[in-house]
């Protein structure tokens, strides 16, 4: 017995010893041995994984589609805070008078990481596949070429609206004139794909690092799921070479961000990771001079559900748009780095229109003497839904939101609900009243408007349920129009009409997003609209 | 051998009813799959069609029986989030914590035997008082104050360890430590109670009479009788571990069962949730198989 017994030990710790040992074997080494020194490596955190690098299957992650793959043309911030659409892999284009018309060349010689070359028909299987994918996320970036609808109902096998006239002319028909279309050209989500390079990976396109082939400056190296990506810098990249020659994406929290970072193995730390209190006490003060700022190309805004009691009553909505003191939320929250905004579309984008701003005034007597009018001197309950996910700058407007209702006799009940719960609630159209952000995915004015007051499955999915099918309808139609002045007019008029006059929201601000960038950083530019995405080339390293 | 059979059937019966469980909690709580995949991109048309293409459209007890025979027939299926098959993750993400929990166990029991055993052959003096209050300290103490604790001073201090795991067994030493200190407490604290009620049985004073001192007696047949209930705790706290340490596995970056399971509950993913949840449960029935064997090797009464 006394043998048996510590033999079983003794076979407990052999196997305990093994499984380490094995444990330690089985680690995967780096994908190849790297070339780049440490100076030439760029280390940044975000914090959490990706889930796929299959642009056509994630709507929220472009870390991998904007290294790695081009797109056709490419956006370029401007001086005035605006943007410019520049051409990536296309060589030269010209469009058709009545707008319908798109012919492309290529540029001549690019070539995939891997060899493949770049070839006209390599764009048609990219739109065709965002159409025929069953669970593609990227449906809306093809939608407006001739023939879309039919392939993705299935009553088409081919794109009829793109024609490969040879390896670098093709020629793209839209089904109506869409202005915005070269803005969508140059998203990520309409990255070039190979079409030999994808059909041959099957499903591992997107999963596997090196089945995941593009014709951008950086190659995925690897991807340990749910801590690491590294990103090497791609030797046949047809465009300049960046400084940054390795990357490594660490999966962190935000207090681990934030030690790395002082500790110095963090090259940039995105502020949107961090609490505001560490931004303002060490950031701030300790990092002022290293602090990189954009301008979101955003709207933050307070919807309020016209589908729900009172709020279906304009002046009640006018009212709590009067209520709400956005300066000092601005101030007290985001310590100013903002800018308020009043309508739709929000600093930079385009259709902002100067005349639709500054009418929005905080005046709590005024809203107070709007619902009385309206019949509520008694104010109402309503309730104001937070995404419990949310950071806490956030919670903290939603906070001082209520506050403010409360002193106009609103009683707001903030509301709590777990981030799948918050959005099925809002998808429903019965979330009663709401803080969200827009941020642009490619700048034109339809990407904000129609989103919201496009259709009306759109009006209910974003709970707003405006009512106006008139509205609905022009703001639907204004997508089509030709004349680019008319049109902007046309967005204006939409503009003024649903938040000064139907007060469909409280627009609140635009804000800055922070970055803190370390030593070695010579200069960062990030995402034109602000994302935390980034592109590396937009780093460039101290010599 | 008939009993054997009879726990194993066990066992499946308990993994048929957890997946039962998950599949109606994922049912009643709110929160659709696809909304969250989509998040702000979300249009009507987008929706239904992407929740047609992973069949999310049938009757829920159809979703449901496909499910479970997909299952007996070992597929897990893909998984809506991260479309991978779901096993693949879930064999990746395993290694992880089955390194993280062997190495925190050992730390755990190392440590927390070797207080328990001085404590109990002090008692009430220095070494017992000492022991006792870190015993105190390592269960109280949240599992993410131990590891910030530790980051801060082993990291950004003193520049000895790398802050998040990396792929080595160096770097899970920090995780494993933070992991570690409240079952290292748990267990000190057992052992120490454990041993005490051996030190004061009849049969001590018997073995002390053919010689052996007071020490002596005590480890080499007071411990024998008093790790039984500790070996209990132990098969518990590592089948614990084994499913998953959420908390841990976030701070350092260990892609491992726990972050799995939370990821998958909250994009409700419901193929994952099913699947780690299934393999947790897999794991710990084995472990506490296991145990009761182990067990019944050092106590052969059980046996009977």
């Amino acid at each position: 017995m006394k043998h048996r017994a510590s033999k079983s030990i003794l076979t407990a710790a052999g196997l305990i010893a093994a499984a380490l040992f094995l444990g330690a074997c089985g680690q995967k080494s780096s994908a190849g041995s790297s070339d780049w020194t440490e100076e030439e490596t760029l280390h940044i955190a975000i914090n959490s994984d990706i889930v796929s690098m299959d642009v056509h299957k994630t709507s929220n992650d472009y870390l991998v589609p904007m290294n790695v793959f081009d797109t056709l043309f490419t956006v370029k911030k401007t001086d005035d805070g605006t943007t410019s659409i520049e051409k990536s892999l296309v060589d030269d284009y010209d469009i058709s008078v009545d707008g319908l018309t798109y012919n492309f060349t290529l540029k001549e010689g690019i070539r995939f990481s891997d060899g493949t070359p770049l070839t006209a028909d390599d764009v048609k299987f990219t739109f065709e596949r965002m159409l025929t994918l069953p669970d593609s996320q990227q449906t809306d970036y093809a939608i407006s070429i001739k023939g879309a609808r039919e392939l993705l109902d299935g009553k088409a096998t081919e794109l009829a609206g793109i024609s490969v006239e040879d390896g670098l002319h093709f020629t793209i028909t839209l089904a109506e004139p869409f202005s915005g279309f070269l803005a969508e050209l140059a998203t990520p989500s309409a990255s070039i794909l190979s079409r030999y390079l994808v059909t041959s990976a099957g499903d591992d396109f997107g999963n596997l690092p090196e089945k995941t082939i593009g014709t951008g400056p950086y190659i995925v190296t690897s991807w340990e799921r749910g801590s690491e990506l590294t990103f090497e810098y791609n030797p046949g990249y047809w465009g300049e070479e960046p400084t940054v020659k390795r990357v490594t994406v660490k999966v962190m929290d935000a207090t681990t961000m934030n030690m790395a970072f002082q500790k110095g193995d963090l090259d940039i730390i995105d502020c949107d990771n961090l609490d505001s209190a560490i931004i303002d006490q060490t950031y701030k003060t300790s990092y002022a001079n290293s602090i990189v700022s954009v301008d979101r190309l955003g709207m933050n805004y307070l919807m309020l559900n016209e589908g729900i009691e009172p709020l279906s009553d304009v002046s009640v909505r006018r009212a709590i748009q009067m209520a709400i003191d956005r300066q000092s939320i601005l101030d007290s929250i985001y310590g100013g780095d903002g800018k308020l905004e009043d309508g739709v579309f929000p600093t930079g984008c385009l259709g902002y229109s100067q005349d639709n701003q500054g009418w929005l005034k905080y005046d709590p007597d005024a809203a107070k003497r709007l619902l009385a009018e309206a019949g509520y001197q008694n104010g109402f309950d309503m309730e104001l839904s937070l995404d419990s996910g949310a950071d806490d700058a956030r919670k903290n407007v939603v906070q001082i939101i209520a506050q403010n209702l409360s002193d106009i006799g609103i009683r707001a009940d903030v509301r709590s609900y777990d981030h799948a719960g918050w959005l099925d609630l809002r998808n429903s159209g019965q979330m009663p009243s709401f803080l969200a952000t827009w941020s642009l995915d490619f700048n034109d004015p339809d990407n904000v408007i129609y989103t919201f007051f496009g259709t009306k499955e759109n009006t209910v999915i974003r709970s707003d349920n405006y009512p106006d099918e008139d509205t609905i309808k022009r703001v639907a139609d204004a997508r089509a129009i030709v004349d680019r002045n008319k049109r902007m007019s046309e967005y204006a008029a939409l503009e003024k009409q649903l938040v000064e006059t139907d007060a469909v929201w409280v627009p609140l601000f635009s804000l800055k997003h922070l970055f803190v960038v370390g030593d070695k950083i010579d200069s960062f530019t990030p995402q034109w609209a602000g994302w935390s995405d980034m592109y590396f080339t937009g780093v460039r390293l101290k010599e | 051998m008939s009993a054997a059979i009879r726990r194993s059937l066990g066992v499946v019966l308990v993994l048929f009813g957890v997946v039962l469980l998950v599949f109606i909690i994922l049912r009643i709580i709110p929160g659709d799959p696809v909304s969250v995949m989509l998040n702000e991109h979300a249009n009507a048309e987008t929706i239904s069609r992407i929740r047609a293409a992973m069949d999310l459209d049938k009757p829920a007890a159809l979703q449901f029986f496909d499910y479970v025979g997909n299952a007996l027939r070992g597929d897990l299926g893909l998984s809506y989030d991260m479309k991978q098959p779901v096993l693949t993750l879930i064999l990746n993400a395993f290694p992880n914590t089955l390194k993280l929990t062997v190495l925190a166990a050992a730390f755990a029991w190392i440590s927390g035997m070797g207080a328990g055993i001085i404590c109990a052959m002090y008692p009430g003096k220095f070494p017992d008082h000492l022991f006792r209050t870190t015993s105190i300290l390592g269960i109280s103490v949240p599992v993410f104050m131990m590891a910030f604790f530790l980051q801060y001073l082993l990291y950004y201090k003193l520049s000895l360890m790398p802050l998040v795991y990396d792929g080595s067994l160096f770097s899970l030493i920090l995780p494993a430590l933070a992991l570690s200190s409240a079952s290292a407490g748990s267990v000190a604290r057992l052992t120490r109670s454990a041993m005490m009620e051996q030190r004061d049985a009849a049969y001590l004073d018997t073995v002390r009479a053919k010689g052996l001192t007071r020490g002596r007696a005590l480890l080499r047949h007071g411990l024998r009788n008093a790790i039984v209930p500790v070996i209990t705790l132990m098969a518990l706290q590592f089948a614990d571990m084994l499913s998953g340490a959420v908390i841990t596995e976030s701070i350092f970056g260990i892609s491992g069962l726990g972050k799995l399971a939370l990821s998958a509950l909250q994009t409700r993913d419901m193929p994952l949730l099913m699947g780690t949840v299934l393999f947790s449960a897999f794991v710990i029935s084995v472990g506490n198989l296991i145990g009761d064997m182990i067990n019944r090797v050092l106590d052969p009464r059980l046996s009977v």
